[in-house]
């Protein structure tokens, strides 16, 4: 422990600002696509394409899926990173968070609200991502309640399955694991807006009081944005029928469905 | 004469305002509360207002609680009495702030109001509401803060600050080490053990004077001394950002934009440091 101490503090300022970084990147810039991908199960029918009366958002989610599980290494991309630094960012987090004690009950500042929801939410943040990870990647179907499984060729219905609890709709514990997701998306957007306001401050980018006031509404006019397609994503997959999705799903991958992108009309365009 | 029976001669101008206070026999004492009736004028009756440091006085001369039992007179720091000296400092109805510029006729305007006095939590005690404050002196030796012009001889006159650098550096001067930021900062914790100062959160009040002595135009020689200690263990980055700091300064000193402004002298600090070497 304390050789442990040590390092922490040989190496204090470093580990400080990356755990800043990583925070942003990739963990921020991650979260962002991540959530646009998700959020497509409700968004996907602004795509031009031809989606022969499948269900559009289904049919996006698992071209979209498809697209990212054809990258080439995916397991070094998610392992170096995704789960590295988020792992990292987690604990050290975590013990950062330690060493403050809040007040709030004295002090019931904005912004001490702020720092006391900064902390709680990484902790249940934290508990969010590897219930997450480890239910829908790692296939720790034992924590699903209908043990569905994740699959990425079958990416919305399975999801849907996992979210609502079975393939036939809501169960009781279908209801819980929808409303943590809920809450665990809220608390992690909220997370990353608050955490991009001070990671300004940390830096040195924003000294005045105005310009921390100013990047303050640019933060949270960006958790809102992330909030809307936060929300579009659970309450898409929450009230996904399964069979819908499983057809959509099967006429993608038969081709039956087209989805063009805005990049492929352009190519398109060149051609003719 | 008795506690009890002072209600019933009490003239018509005076209220009485009851004081609950942390006691504390001395370092590493357990605490107890005790509480006292203590009569307060009206500033109406022409005698001038009361404050919490005279009513402090008042319990001194009369150090009877209410259950009419004598007690030791309660220990207190004070020195300016107008709120530019910091000793008074202390923890009133759950929020920090100088006791001599607490006002009885705004924090207890009507008869038998109470009062609540603690000793701030971030620093040991040493008896009743008087602390040390050692560990924030011990930073602000950490962190050099002074103008080094000891020499052998004569350094000649200064270089010239403009007036908008002399009104920046004068709303930082006037911090006077009250520990307001640092008993409102949710970062800044009770250290008694001194082993441990070197590398503990020094907080606002000692940020923001590492930001003013590296404003300073002959200052900023120990610039870097000060930013090695800034951007170490307890230094700027182990700020929260809760910002609770520059709402309870009774100087109202920009302390959050200096934790931004030394937060950026850190980054290129290191950053120098990183591809040019110390």
């Amino acid at each position: 422990m304390a050789q442990n101490k040590s390092f922490l503090e040989k190496h204090h300022f470093l580990l400080r600002r990356l755990h800043s970084l990583a925070g942003v990147v990739p963990i921020g810039v991650f979260l962002l696509f991540h959530l646009t991908t998700n959020a497509s199960i409700v968004w996907g029918a602004i795509n031009k394409g031809k989606f022969e009366g499948v269900h559009p958002g289904a049919a996006t989610f698992q071209h979209e899926v498809g697209f990212i599980h054809s990258l080439p290494a995916l397991i070094l991309i998610e392992i170096f990173g995704l789960w590295l630094p988020i792992a990292f960012h987690s604990v050290l987090g975590v013990y950062y968070a330690t060493t403050g004690k809040n007040n709030v009950a004295h002090y019931k500042y904005q912004g001490n609200w702020r720092y006391t929801l900064q902390r709680i939410s990484g902790y249940i943040g934290v508990l969010f991502i590897f219930y997450h990870v480890a239910t829908l990647r790692w296939h720790w179907t034992f924590l699903v309640p209908g043990g569905t499984k994740w699959s990425g060729e079958w990416a919305a219905s399975t999801l849907a399955a996992a979210i609502q609890g079975s393939e036939s709709g809501f169960t009781a514990m279908g209801v819980v694991v929808a409303l943590f997701y809920m809450l665990g998306v809220s608390l992690l957007v909220f997370h990353l807006a608050n955490g991009l306001w001070t990671a300004a401050i940390t830096w040195g980018l924003t000294i005045s009081e105005q310009a921390q006031k100013r990047w303050g509404y640019v933060c949270a006019a960006a958790g809102v944005g992330l909030m809307a397609l936060a929300w579009s994503a659970v309450i898409g997959f929450a009230t996904l029928d399964y069979e819908e999705a499983r057809l959509a799903e099967e006429r993608v991958r038969h081709g039956e469905v087209t989805i063009v992108t805005e990049s492929q009309r352009a190519d398109a365009g060149e051609r003719e | 004469m008795s506690s009890k029976n002072d209600a019933k001669g009490k003239a018509a101008n005076t209220r009485t305002v009851r004081f609950n206070i942390k006691r504390c026999d001395g370092p590493g004492q357990p605490s107890r509360w005790e509480r006292f009736d203590v009569p307060v004028q009206s500033s109406s009756a022409g005698s001038g207002s009361a404050n919490v440091i005279s009513c402090l006085q008042w319990i001194a001369a009369n150090p009877v609680t209410i259950e009419g039992r004598k007690t030791t007179p309660v220990s207190f720091d004070c020195g300016c009495l107008e709120e530019v000296c910091g000793a008074c400092t202390m923890v009133i109805n759950g929020q920090v702030r100088q006791s001599c510029s607490c006002l009885m006729d705004s924090c207890a305007p009507n008869d038998g109001d109470e009062v609540t006095l603690e000793p701030m939590s971030k620093f040991p005690v040493n008896r009743d509401l008087f602390v040390d404050r050692s560990r924030l002196f011990n930073d602000l030796e950490r962190i050099r803060g002074w103008v080094p012009i000891d020499g052998t001889y004569d350094l000649g006159a200064g270089p010239r600050e403009t007036p908008e650098q002399q009104q920046q550096r004068y709303k930082l001067s006037e911090c006077m080490s009250c520990g307001c930021c640092l008993e409102a900062c949710p970062q800044y914790t009770l250290e008694p053990d001194e082993k441990e100062w070197d590398h503990a959160f020094v907080g606002a009040a000692v940020i923001s004077q590492t930001r003013y002595f590296n404003m300073h135009a002959t200052g900023k020689e120990l610039a870097k001394q000060r930013l090695d200690v800034m951007s170490g263990p307890g230094g700027v980055s182990d700020c929260g950002n809760a910002q609770n700091c520059v709402k309870v300064c009774p100087k109202e000193i920009p302390l959050t934009e200096s934790i931004g402004s030394v937060g950026r002298q850190t980054t290129i600090h290191k950053i120098r440091e990183f591809f040019m070497g110390r």
